[in-house]
């Protein structure tokens, strides 16, 4: 537990490039020296303001208006291209609405292989999309959602018999968390949320399917249906600060402080949990950028490699291969292990994932594939070129040795580098000649620069946004 | 400038950085993986008294306990699961009331060579039906109510290697194999276990690509950045330095005739196989499925029949996968010292729910097996008249008590520690689930063994002789309970001869236990009885 003070308030000095990364690593998957360019100079919150106002749209792969396959007898799964198109997405675009659609992908969870049809996790990640701010809407919304339906068995509780596996999940995971409802409450709500059928592409809500008796929820009775059920639950305290939590454990520090959470907790609710300006507040916030937050978090597979191939100018990457490296990471794309999804920050490094991210860092800084050492191919099935020394261009004093290093430390690392490490850092780019060797148009000096950003990606500290 | 000039010449391009001298860090693993003379230092403590094996093998999900081991006399069962149940004809056989899932040959067949502890009604007081919450409880052995930070075989083995991580033991402590780490695994000092899939996939990952000790850590102070670097060094430095061990271990390891299934448990159990066999000193494996596949809330079986589906098919897993493994330990001569314990964050319901399937409940069996296992049912068939009042089954044994015959008998701590890993003292209620004897010396009493030398005839009709193993000078008791552990008769022992004559006329056929007590030291092992 963290013991900054929650200061909320606008952080009031005009962004850095340390400040700008600080807040594109958190905020988007898309930490590009383009958005670093644009947002150094700028206050907070109107840096935060240009970074919301991005909404660049996304196209919907075309099999996905086919009708929905829910076994290999009536159609292909699909899953290898539900992947490439959100990956695909996400390397290409800079906005603070995917990073939300990856908060619900891993809030509300599905995944492919109970739901099958690629079709239902589309229009799901699209339900994430377009009420990405809007908590009470999505609530409602994922109730009847096709893929979610099938996740959690709603599609087939019955009046009667209901399944419980939604309505426990509904207050442990998706709103309360364990300590704020009873095993009452869950069997009440499990009624209530009867009477769902998926037809195609769309699910149905029948009334006369559904069990409409009298039933008490969190300690209000009535004859209740499952939009009562999301009303009660999202009029509790705990239902604001389960969510504030969340948000801090995404965009600021996994181990938030009570104060943090009662703080976060009523901006939720005094916006009725339209979750747009409490982002905003929050990543304006001098809570955000403090010190002590800097490097705070541990990246998802997603977060590093999508966030490397951007700063790299690499985006033009074969998205496959992106799905590829997240998986040996652990992350496979639209499935999570469990309904709680990826538990993030030390959940994601174990004595074989750790050198695996290494692994990975250094294949890339070579174009070529982890594991396997195939070069990395574009869309366009041309080889990926990793020009470093283009990178490396745009930084301020390039033609001088001690300035690259740190300038690339800062691209690269979330927290302050020491100059010990800056002195190794060097030598380990020089090769052991002095600095006054470094000429950026030498033909050397990608690979020099190749050694150098190697070394920073094997440090622990890359692992950290 | 004071530079640290230590690089020779940097590479024409790739991972040149891997061959150079690495003098970083105080431990210089990449140099001592190489053959400094710190390696063996490095290596040399904490390795653990035990050679004795615990492997736990999780069912993620909540096992179905019901139709697991099958109630099938209980009318009410087949009343509440009109649609699931597994007719009586269609069980494998266990006692006169209960049946094997169809699926679990294996376990039956283990059980019936006397290597299978079935614990049956397992769980805590106010058990948690949530998924991550059960999970957490279990992995932590804390009581409902307390969120632990620290897993039972952390704490366990923290005690095993108290210099830990500053000194690494020669073996890795616990081992998982999967993507994952387990909470259960977790010390107070950081966790106690790695986790890899496949030795030389770990070997070649750690060794393909340069090291974390070239650039050393800045001083991060106390904050969020600090503490997670100093996580990601201690784990890279484990990583470095066990995939070497592990590696050498699976090279070493030796072939049997077993054919394992080609199943996910199967190959995992199999790479534990490997290990043992390749002389790793691993004391805890922990392997489970991938996903949360126990949780059959719909389709649990098909709609035509319901020895088949989901379940089944994980229960036969299960089953084949761990026949395969205690076959192969058997051949390589390592059974002894091997053994195996399923574990399960509930059970489920006791009525199914409209979607054949079940939703979460609390008591479940639980499986202890190895050839040291004294093979019982212990505890009585499920009672589904007396519910709680959700309409789950209640408690017949605290989970707690068995990891606490896993510390006291199988890992032969003393009380003490059993008490301080589990936060409380469960000897009392502990199941005698080892025929293993135990050392008195804790007690001061020199470093006698305490335990049972025969006892004859086994099983009995009427007259018992038991033979024991105890200091002439001790005050040593005997005592008989029932597998619920209600205590049915004590005796004090002639220390002298070490003889008791027991009659057992008066009891029931069944399994009944028999408990060597002498001051805080205590053994048990089964006395059968027939009529």
């Amino acid at each position: 537990m963290n013991n900054t003070p929650v200061d909320l308030s606008p952080f009031a000095p005009v962004l850095t490039r340390a400040d700008a990364l600080h807040l594109l690593r958190r905020a988007t998957f898309h930490p590009s020296l383009d958005m670093v360019e644009a947002l150094v100079g700028k206050g907070a919150p109107q840096a935060v303001a240009t970074l919301m106002a991005l909404e660049p749209p996304v196209s919907v792969p075309s099999w996905a208006n086919d009708p929905p396959a829910l076994t290999q007898q009536t159609g292909p799964p699909l899953w290898a291209e539900l992947q490439k198109w959100w990956i695909g997405h996400v390397l290409t675009t800079t906005s603070v609405r995917d990073l939300m659609v990856a908060f619900w992908q891993n809030h509300f969870t599905s995944d492919y292989i109970v739901v099958y049809a690629s079709q239902w996790m589309v229009a799901q990640s699209m339900l994430f999309r377009q009420h990405a701010y809007d908590y009470p809407t999505l609530s409602e919304q994922i109730v009847g959602d096709p893929a979610m339906l099938r996740y959690l068995d709603g599609n087939q509780s019955v009046k009667g018999r209901p399944n419980e596996n939604f309505a426990r999940e509904w207050f442990e995971l998706f709103s309360l968390g364990v300590g704020n409802y009873t095993e009452a409450d869950v069997l009440e709500a499990a009624r209530a949320f009867t009477g769902w059928r998926v037809m195609g592409r769309t699910a149905e809500y029948n009334r006369q399917l559904a069990d409409l008796g009298q039933k008490t929820i969190l300690g209000q009775s009535g004859p209740w249906e499952y939009n009562d059920v999301i009303r009660i639950t999202l009029e509790q305290d705990a239902c604001a600060r389960f969510i504030a939590t969340k948000m801090i454990q995404t965009f600021v520090d996994y181990y938030p402080s009570d104060d943090a959470i009662a703080a976060v907790a009523y901006l939720v609710r005094r916006h009725a949990y339209n979750l747009r300006p409490v982002l905003e507040t929050l990543l304006s916030s001098n809570y955000f950028y403090a010190t002590q937050h800097r490097g705070a978090l541990i990246k998802s597979p997603l977060q590093l490699s999508v966030g490397l191939a951007s700063l790299l100018n690499a985006t033009a990457v074969d998205p496959a291969s992106i799905v590829q490296a997240m998986i040996q990471l652990t992350m496979t794309p639209f499935y999570p292990p469990t309904v709680q999804g990826w538990k993030g920050h030390h959940n994601w490094i174990n004595s074989s994932s750790f050198p695996n991210r290494q692994r990975f860092g250094e294949a890339f800084l070579e174009g070529r594939q982890m594991g396997t050492g195939t070069r990395l191919q574009t869309t366009q099935q041309t080889p990926l070129e990793i020009d470093l020394v283009s990178v490396v261009r745009r930084l301020p004093q390039y033609d001088d040795a001690e300035a690259v290093v740190a300038g690339v430390c800062e691209l690269l690392l979330p927290v302050e580098t020491s100059q010990e490490q800056r002195d190794i850092l060097l030598d380990v780019m020089m090769g052991g000649l002095p600095a006054s060797y470094w000429n950026i148009d030498e033909t050397t000096a990608n690979s020099r620069l190749r050694q150098l950003f190697q070394t920073i990606v094997r440090m622990p500290e890359f692992q950290l946004m | 400038m004071n530079r640290r000039r230590f690089l020779g010449s940097v590479g024409s391009a790739g991972l040149a950085v891997t061959t150079l001298p690495t003098m970083i860090d105080s431990i210089a693993v990449k140099a001592l993986a190489g053959g400094d003379r710190q390696w063996a230092q490095l290596l040399g403590g904490a390795d653990g008294a035990s050679d004795r094996i615990l492997v736990l093998i999780q069912l993620q999900g909540g096992n179905d306990g019901l139709n697991t081991v099958i109630p099938m006399t209980n009318d009410r069962y087949y009343e509440r699961r009109p649609n699931i149940s597994i007719a009586k004809d269609a069980a494998l056989p266990l006692t006169d009331t209960l049946g094997w899932h169809p699926r679990m040959n294996g376990f039956r067949a283990l059980y019936d060579e006397g290597k299978m502890a079935v614990i049956q009604g397992v769980s805590y007081p106010n058990p948690d039906r949530s998924h991550f919450r059960g999970t957490d409880i279990w992995l932590t052995a804390t009581d409902a109510d307390v969120f632990g930070a620290t897993g039972w075989i952390g704490r366990y083995l923290d005690v095993q290697a108290p210099d830990f991580p500053s000194t690494l033991p020669s073996s890795p402590l616990a081992v998982q194999i999967g993507t994952s780490l387990s909470l259960g695994l977790q010390g107070p000092k950081g966790s106690m276990g790695i986790s890899f899939r496949d030795p030389e996939e770990f070997y070649r990952i750690v060794n393909s690509g340069g090291s974390i000790e070239e650039v050393p850590s800045a001083d991060y102070g106390d904050t969020p950045a600090g503490r997670e670097v100093r996580f990601m060094r201690d784990v890279a430095r484990s990583a470095d330095v066990y995939a070497e061990v592990v590696k050498g271990a699976a090279d070493k390891a030796a072939s049997s005739s077993i054919a394992y299934p080609t199943t996910d448990i199967a190959s995992k159990l199999r790479v534990v196989s490997k290990l043992i066999s390749g002389g790793l000193k691993t004391q805890v494996y922990l392997v489970s499925w991938a996903n949360n596949n126990f949780d059959t809330h719909a389709n649990q079986v098909n709609t035509n029949d319901p020895t088949v589906g989901t379940h089944a098919n994980l229960l036969g897993e299960l089953s084949e996968a761990v026949s395969a493994f205690m076959a192969e330990m058997k051949e390589l001569g390592f059974e002894d010292r091997v053994a195996g314990m399923t574990f399960s964050e509930f059970g489920r319901r006791v009525h199914e729910n409209g979607s054949y399937g079940t939703d979460h409940g609390t008591a479940a069996p639980l499986f202890v097996f190895g050839t040291k296992v004294n093979g019982a049912v212990y505890g009585s068939d499920p009672d589904l008249e007396n519910l709680d009042p959700i309409g789950d089954m209640l408690v017949q044994h605290d989970y707690r008590d068995i990891y606490a015959s896993v510390l006291l008998q199988w890992f032969g701590q003393p009380r003490t520690v059993a008490a301080d890993v589990l936060y409380r003292d469960f000897q009392q209620t502990a199941l005698p689930l080892f025929d293993v004897p135990v050392s008195v010396a804790e007690r001061g009493g020199g470093r006698d063994v305490l335990g049972f030398s025969s006892i004859a005839p086994n099983p009995a009709m009427d007259d018992v002789v038991v033979r024991v193993n105890v200091a002439p000078t001790a005050d040593a008791m005997l005592e008989v309970r029932d597998v619920r552990g209600r205590v049915l008769h004590g005796e004090p022992i002639d220390t002298i001869s070490g003889v008791v004559r027991l009659n057992v006329s008066g009891l029931s056929a069944g399994s009944y236990v028999l408990t060597l007590r002498s001051g805080s030291a205590a053994t048990s092992t089964l006395l059968n009885v027939q009529r």
